[in-house]
């Protein structure tokens, strides 16, 4: 607040004392006082009537500092109204008990929906957990039909697995904090375990994967790496030109270990290749093909960002595409 | 022959799992009544218990516990969660692997296989059909003609195709099977792989062993003049 804001919010009273004051002058001069009498009664109380709007404004100043530096030391800003220190002036309290009504009322709207998301989170979680059984029984059925629609409905179930498994995964990333497990894993086992999950899809797809390399230990949650690699698996497949060959090789760099996954499919070109990690984005190759929702590299990069795992994807048009897995050194991995 | 107990309370796939289970030659049993499982199991002394974890009114992580109690069979926990914690408090209390629905077929069978061998039940060290060995560990064939030492493809190759002796095996489920020992075969590796073993096994005098169908996948018969000749 400057010393002119002041002023404007107290312009009626000062007009109204300079009128009175004027008047008085006025009223004394023609009841016979002295002219130096008057003149020095007028500079004794502007005088005066100065050195009070002045204390006023630091006054207030100084209140007003104080108030902002308890708003910025706040962590949750909606509390301000709890924090204020000293008692303050009676307006003061009735403004502050107004704020704290408000901010009651915002605090419950805000648990509310905290709590209907989280609700629904969990709805989520058990909804996954139950449309496994019938695709686990689908796919127990298939084997005994025809092979020719065996391979098909097989193809179809895991692309509804597929799909289930991201509503679940994007349901997690939600409220990552409690939910990831960090723990020591050998890298090939995570790579195995991503790869026997998406078998049918990677056999169906005539596929042939080499694997170098990848004896390494690394700090993360297992879940959610196989999780990412089966995004980076999925896209590999849908995105190939005719002989798919897959190359997961992993390295170490200093004190972290790297995790390429590289495949000569359709590529991306590099106008596209800074936004395909966002949401909802689907490149010339998704929108050609149809069917892609713009959510799995989406959710690849919210997991590995809640892992601190570094994520780059390069690219050539027509040639292929690496994505490149930093996992965190031991110490910085250690989030939980 | 190996006992399966299967604890699921899905009724589309229990029955499914016995049928599959039985195909491949195990003795499947499905529980129905959730009561006394631990009992169930003491009666019964199967092999391995398939059990799930979420079923009605209990908890399969202190079933685990008490079935681990009663009977000596191995337990794969199948669950449709998916939770880190889980799976580590499956293995922690007793559960020799965990599996999460919905689940590859062979990839089930394979972990099946893989458990009762790790206890000392299941698949032998060695296969033979008709005068042909097939000797997992080292890696070789033989016959009364010689013997052929065979690359790790091919020993896979081989040992899918003699445990589903007479059978069409389809080149699909051929190269799942090799995606199960973690060798992530193609198609054209397939093929190459296949005529080389069946050079390999010529040397023996099963030059015929593997039949190409064309369309449907291979087959491993020892023709009969195979079998005449060892008999002789």
């Amino acid at each position: 607040m400057t010393f002119g804001e002041y002023l404007s919010d107290h312009l009626g009273r000062l007009v109204l004392q300079v009128v009175l004051t004027v008047c008085i002058g006025l009223f004394l001069l023609v009841t016979g006082t002295k002219v130096g009498v008057l003149v020095l009664c007028g500079i004794f109380w502007l005088l005066a009537a100065g050195c009070v709007l002045l204390a006023d404004f630091l006054g207030s100043r100084a209140r007003l500092r104080e108030l902002t530096a308890v708003m910025e030391g706040l962590d949750q800003k909606y509390l301000f109204a709890e924090c204020v220190p000293g008692t303050g002036t009676v307006y003061e309290r009735k403004l502050l008990e107004l704020s704290r009504q408000a901010g009651k009322s915002m605090i419950r709207a805000v648990s509310d929906a905290q709590a209907a998301q989280r609700e629904y989170r969990e709805y989520v979680e058990s909804w996954v957990h139950e449309i496994k059984a019938p695709i686990t029984a689908a796919r127990l059925i298939c084997r005994n039909v025809d092979p020719a629609v065996r391979q098909k409905l097989t193809g179809e179930l895991a692309r509804i697995e597929a799909h289930v498994e991201r509503a679940l995964f994007y349901a997690r990333a939600e409220s990552p904090e409690k939910d990831f497990v960090v723990g020591k894993a050998c890298l090939e086992e995570i790579v195995a375990q991503a790869l026997e999950r998406h078998q049918s899809l990677l056999v169906q797809s005539g596929v042939r994967v080499e694997t170098i390399d990848l004896e390494q230990t690394v700090y993360t949650d297992v879940k959610w790496v196989e999780f990412i690699l089966g995004q980076l698996l999925q896209n590999a497949v849908r995105y190939r030109k005719e002989d798919l060959v897959l190359i997961i090789q992993a390295r170490h760099l200093g004190r972290q270990v790297q995790l390429w996954i590289q495949d000569n499919g359709m590529g991306i070109s590099s106008h596209e290749l800074p936004r395909i990690f966002d949401r909802g984005y689907t490149g010339s190759n998704g929108r050609a093909r149809g069917g892609s929702t713009g959510m799995g590299l989406y959710l690849v990069r919210r997991l590995a960002d809640c892992l601190e795992i570094g994520l780059q994807a390069d690219s050539r048009e027509g040639e292929g595409t690496r994505v490149t897995i930093t996992f965190p050194a031991r110490e910085s991995g250690k989030a939980t | 022959m190996t006992k399966i107990m299967i604890v699921e309370d899905d009724g589309a796939i229990r029955e499914e799992l016995m049928l599959l289970l039985g195909n491949e030659g195990y003795i499947p049993y499905g529980v129905t009544d959730f009561r006394d499982i631990p009992d169930q199991a003491a009666r019964l002394c199967p092999d391995l218990i398939l059990l799930d974890i979420g079923l009605p009114g209990q908890d399969g992580f202190a079933l685990c516990a008490s079935l681990k109690k009663t009977s000596r069979a191995a337990v794969i926990f199948v669950t449709g969660r998916e939770d880190g914690m889980d799976e580590v408090r499956a293995l922690s209390l007793g559960g020799d692997d965990y599996i999460t629905k919905p689940y590859n077929i062979p990839v089930l069978l394979a972990r099946i296989k893989a458990v009762l061998r790790r206890c000392g039940q299941g698949s032998p060290e060695g296969m033979e059909s008709g005068g042909l060995r097939l000797d997992l560990a080292k890696g070789m064939a033989q016959s009364a003609e010689g013997f052929v030492l065979l690359s790790r493809n091919e020993v896979q190759i081989l040992a899918h195709l003699m445990a589903h002796a007479g059978e069409i095996i389809p080149r699909a489920d051929l190269i799942e099977a090799l995606w199960n020992s973690r060798i992530y075969i193609d198609d054209n590796t397939l093929s190459v792989n296949v005529t080389r073993l069946r050079g390999k096994l010529a040397e023996l005098g099963y030059g015929n062993a593997i039949r190409t169908r064309r369309g449907m996948g291979y087959q491993f018969e020892i023709p009969d003049g195979g079998k005449r000749r060892i008999a002789e």
